[in-house]
C-alpha cells in the first residue's frame, strides 16, 4: 500500500456519505421548538367566536395541536385518519386553523375589509368541518398566519404533540398516516400519559 | 508542462482523473435528490443508486490503478524550490483548494444531516466570504509567476521588477471606490488584485519584447512573440477584467422597487425612469403588458425601454421580460411587477429597476480567458508536424514561455 | 468559476425570481415608504431561506410564507429590533436552516476553517513533495556504489545479446 491508496480510501468515505444521504430528505425540515414549551396565543374559537383558546388553558394534559386549512389538499387526505383517531383514542386534538381566507390565493385581500374576513373565514371552516367530519375537540381561528410562524409552520398540515406541563415533544410535517400515528404518534402519548 | 519538461505526471494525470470524476458527482448530486439545489431537478433516489454504482465502478477503478501504477512513473524534469515550477505547483495547489472548498460546503449539510447532528443550510453568504482568502494568494502569484525563471528564481530580483506595478495597483484600488462613491476594503483588495494583474501583465510583456527586439522596432518584435505567450497574458488579463466586474457590481450595485403611477420618475444611480404607462400588446405566442419608460441621464433623454410581463399561451405562469440596457461599464434595466390594483392594469404598477456596474466585465473576462486558452493551443510548438521538422527551434522555444 | 455561476445565478435568479417576488408585492409596494428600511429588509431577506420553495431567498420568493415572513421583517425593523434579534426570531422558530450563511458554532467549525486549514495543509504538503523530490534527485546524482554498477553492466550487456 502506497501513500496514493489514501485518494481511494477518501473516495470511499464520500460515498459512504453519499449513500447515506440517498436514505435522508434533503427538504425535511425539523423544528427547533421540540424541547421547547408552546409558544403562547389567545385566539378565538371557531364553534364559540367569543371565546378563546390558548395552550395555558390545556395545561395538565397530553393534547395534539393540528394545523389545518380548507384549501390544503393534503389536510383532506389526512382528515379521515384524525377522525378515526378522535373516536379511538381519548387524547385531545385541537384544531389551528391557518390563514383560511388569506392563504387561499383566490382572494384580493387589499379590498377585504377584516370583518368581512372574519366571516368568511368562520363560515369556510365551518362548512368544511361539516363536509368532512370534525375530529377536533375545538378548533381555533389564526387568520393572519402570525401564530403560525411563531409555531414554524411553513408547509400545511402539521401535528405538534405538547405535553402536561406546555412542552412540545414531537413535531410532524405533512398528513398523518396511520403507520406514522401507530410507530410515532401513539408510543410517546402512551410514554406521556403515564 | 508536463509535455515540455516532463514534470508532475503524476499530478496531471490525477487532475485528469479528478475532472471526469467531480463531472460524476455533479451528476449524482443534482439527479438524485440528495441535496435541496436550484439545479437539482427530475429526482429520484432509485435512480440515485443507480449513478451511484457508475460512480464507484468509474472512479473506483481508475483511482485503484491509479494509485497502482504512479509509484512506477519516473521523476521527470528537476527544479530549484522557487522557480516557475514550483510557482505552477503551487498555482495548482491554490486552484484545487478552491475546488475543495466549494466541495465542501455544498456537502457539509449532507454530512451534518447524515451524522445527526442538525440541519443546516450553506448558501451564497458561505461561498462569497471563503472564496476571497484562497483565490487572494492566487491572484498575487499569477502577477508574479511570469518573472519566475525555470529551474531557478530569484525573489530580490523578482521584486526589484514588479514593485512599480504594485504601486500603480495600489494607486488605482484606492481612488477608483472613491471616484465612485464609497471605499471599503474589500472592495479595495479586488480591485489591487486586479490591477496588480494587469501591470504585471504589460510589464513582463513589454520586458519581454525589450529583451527580444534586438534591432527591430518594438511593435514588430511585439507580434513575433509566440502565441502561446501572447495567450498566458491575455487568459490572466481575462481573471483580472473578471475580478474587476465581479468587485465592482457586489460594491456598487444598486436597486429599487416602488410603485409608479403613469407619468412618475424614479431614479438609481443618476439615471433616471419615468413610467409612461402600460399597454397590451400581441406577440407570436402569448399576449403581454408592456411598459413604456423614457430612460434619461442628468435630464437628457437616452432611450425608451419595454419591459413586459407575458402570458404564453401555453402556461399559466407569467414571465418577466426585463429591459435591459447593457453598457461597456454598466447595465441598468426596468423590469415590472404587478399592477397595484389587479382589476385596473392602466393605473399604477410595482417597477423594479437595476444599476449594476461592469457587470458585463464578469463575461467578458471569460471570453478573454477563453481567448487567452485558444491562443495557447494554437502556439506552433505543439504542433507535431512542426516540431518534427524543427526540433532545435523546440529546444530553443522551450526555455522561452 | 462557482463565483461566475454564483453571479449569473443571482444575476438569472433576479430576473425569473423577480416574477415570482411581485406577485402581491403590490401590496407590499404601497407600504414600502422607508427606504432605509427597504434596503435593511432587502439585505435581512437575501440571508434568509424561503423554506416552501427553499432554493429561493424570502426576498426573491413569491410564496405565502416569504411574503409573510417580510412582513414580519419589516415590521421587526420599525419596531427598531437589530438585525442579530431578527436573525434569532427566524432562527428560534424554523431552526439554523434558514439561514444561508451558516452560523459559526460546533458543528460548523469544519465548515468555516476547512478551506483556509485546506489551503495551509495544501501548502505545507507541497513543500514537503518538493523537499522530498529534492533529495530524491541528489540521491540520483550520486555516483552508482560497486555493487549497484556491477548489476547495471549485468543488465546493460543482457539488453545488448538480445
Amino acid at each position: 500500500m502506497n501513500r496514493y491508496f489514501w485518494i481511494l480510501g477518501g473516495f470511499a468515505a464520500l460515498v459512504a456519505l453519499l449513500a447515506v444521504g440517498l436514505g435522508l430528505n434533503p427538504r425535511d425540515v425539523p423544528s427547533p421548538l421540540v424541547g421547547k414549551p408552546a409558544p403562547a396565543f389567545n385566539l378565538n374559537v371557531l364553534a364559540t367566536p367569543d371565546k378563546t383558546l390558548g395552550p395555558k388553558d390545556m395545561q395538565g394534559k397530553v393534547w395534539l395541536l393540528n394545523v389545518w386549512a380548507s384549501w390544503c389538499v393534503s389536510c383532506r387526505a389526512e382528515h379521515p385518519v384524525l377522525v378515526e383517531f378522535s373516536k379511538k383514542v381519548d387524547v385531545p386534538l385541537i384544531g389551528l386553523n391557518y390563514k383560511e381566507v388569506r392563504g387561499d390565493g383566490a382572494f384580493d385581500m387589499s379590498k377585504m375589509p377584516a370583518d368581512e374576513e372574519r366571516k368568511l373565514a368562520f363560515q369556510r371552516a365551518n362548512k368544511w368541518l361539516a363536509d368532512h367530519g370534525d375530529p377536533y375537540k375545538l378548533t381555533v381561528m389564526d387568520l393572519d398566519g402570525r401564530v403560525g410562524i411563531d409555531y414554524g409552520v411553513y408547509g400545511v398540515p402539521e401535528t405538534y404533540v405538547i405535553d402536561k406541563s406546555g412542552v412540545i415533544r414531537m413535531k410532524h410535517t405533512g398528513p398523518i398516516t396511520p403507520e406514522i400515528l401507530g410507530k410515532k404518534i401513539m408510543p410517546l402519548l402512551a410514554e406521556l400519559n403515564k | 508542462m508536463t509535455e515540455k519538461r516532463g514534470s508532475f505526471k503524476n499530478w496531471t494525470v490525477l487532475l485528469a482523473i479528478s475532472a471526469f470524476s467531480l463531472s460524476l458527482l455533479g451528476t449524482f448530486l443534482v439527479r438524485s435528490g440528495v441535496l435541496t439545489s436550484v439545479h437539482a431537478f427530475a429526482t429520484d433516489p432509485r435512480r440515485g443508486i443507480f449513478i451511484l454504482i457508475f460512480l464507484v465502478a468509474v472512479i473506483g477503478s481508475s483511482l485503484a490503478l491509479f494509485a497502482w501504477r504512479a509509484p512506477k512513473v519516473g521523476l521527470g524534469g528537476r527544479f530549484g524550490l522557487i522557480s516557475r515550477e514550483s510557482l505552477l505547483l503551487t498555482n495548482n495547489v491554490l486552484l484545487a483548494v478552491a475546488c475543495a472548498t466549494v466541495l465542501l460546503g455544498t456537502l457539509y449539510p449532507l454530512l451534518i444531516d447524515a451524522l445527526g447532528v442538525g440541519k443546516i443550510s450553506v448558501g451564497p453568504p458561505y461561498f462569497n466570504a471563503v472564496f476571497v482568502p484562497v483565490m487572494t494568494p492566487l491572484l498575487f502569484l499569477m502577477g508574479v509567476g511570469p518573472f519566475a525563471r525555470w529551474k531557478e528564481a530569484s525573489i530580490p530580483e523578482i521584486i526589484r521588477t514588479v514593485r512599480w506595478a504594485f504601486l500603480a495597483a495600489l494607486v488605482v484600488a484606492i481612488a477608483l471606490p472613491l471616484i465612485y462613491g464609497q471605499w471599503s476594503a474589500l472592495t479595495a483588495l479586488g480591485l489591487l488584485l486586479a490591477g496588480w494583474i494587469i501591470f504585471t501583465a504589460g510589464l513582463n510583456f513589454a520586458q519581454r519584447v525589450q529583451h527580444t527586439r534586438g534591432q527591430q522596432s518594438f511593435l514588430a518584435a511585439a507580434l513575433k512573440q509566440p502565441r502561446s505567450f501572447f495567450g498566458m497574458h491575455v487568459a490572466h488579463i481575462g481573471i483580472a477584467v473578471f475580478v474587476i466586474g465581479v468587485t465592482m457590481v457586489s460594491s456598487f450595485q444598486d436597486e429599487k422597487d416602488v410603485k409608479m403611477e403613469a407619468g412618475e420618475t424614479v431614479s438609481v444611480a443618476g439615471y433616471s425612469f419615468t413610467f409612461n404607462g402600460v399597454k397590451a400588446v400581441e406577440g407570436p405566442n402569448y399576449v403581454a403588458a408592456q411598459g413604456d419608460f423614457d430612460l434619461a441621464v442628468n435630464g437628457k433623454f437616452q432611450r425608451k425601454m419595454n419591459p413586459e410581463k407575458r402570458n404564453y399561451h401555453s402556461s399559466q405562469m407569467p414571465m418577466t421580460e426585463a429591459s435591459i440596457d447593457a453598457g461597456l461599464l454598466r447595465d441598468v434595466y426596468v423590469s415590472l411587477g404587478e399592477p397595484i390594483d389587479r382589476d385596473k392594469p392602466e393605473g399604477a404598477w410595482a417597477v423594479r429597476v437595476y444599476y449594476k456596474p461592469f457587470v458585463d466585465w464578469i463575461w467578458g473576462g471569460c471570453v478573454l480567458m477563453a481567448l487567452g486558452g485558444l491562443l495557447a493551443i494554437l502556439d506552433r510548438r505543439y504542433r507535431a508536424k512542426s516540431r518534427a521538422a524543427a526540433p532545435i527551434e523546440a529546444t530553443v522555444g522551450s526555455q522561452q514561455a | 468559476m462557482k463565483r461566475q455561476f454564483l453571479i449569473a445565478l443571482f444575476v438569472f435568479g433576479a430576473f425569473f425570481g423577480s416574477t415570482a417576488a411581485f406577485a402581491n408585492a403590490a401590496t407590499e409596494a404601497a407600504t414600502a415608504a422607508d427606504p432605509v428600511a427597504e434596503k435593511r429588509l432587502q439585505k435581512l431577506s437575501e440571508e434568509l431561506r424561503c423554506l416552501v420553495c427553499q432554493n429561493q431567498t424570502i426576498a426573491d420568493s413569491n410564496a405565502e410564507l416569504a411574503q409573510d415572513l417580510r412582513r414580519e421583517v419589516r415590521g421587526m425593523i420599525k419596531d427598531g429590533k437589530s438585525d442579530q434579534e431578527i436573525v434569532d426570531f427566524m432562527v428560534t422558530r424554523y431552526g439554523d436552516f434558514v439561514l444561508y450563511r451558516p452560523p459559526v458554532k460546533g458543528i460548523t467549525l469544519l465548515l468555516w476553517g476547512g478551506p483556509v486549514a485546506l489551503m495551509l495543509f495544501g501548502l505545507f504538503a507541497l513543500r514537503g513533495y518538493l523537499r522530498r523530490r529534492a533529495s530524491q534527485i541528489n540521491a540520483e546524482d550520486k555516483p552508482l556504489t560497486a555493487a549497484e554498477a556491477s548489476r547495471a553492466d549485468a543488465l546493460l550487456k543482457e539488453i545488448d545479446q538480445k
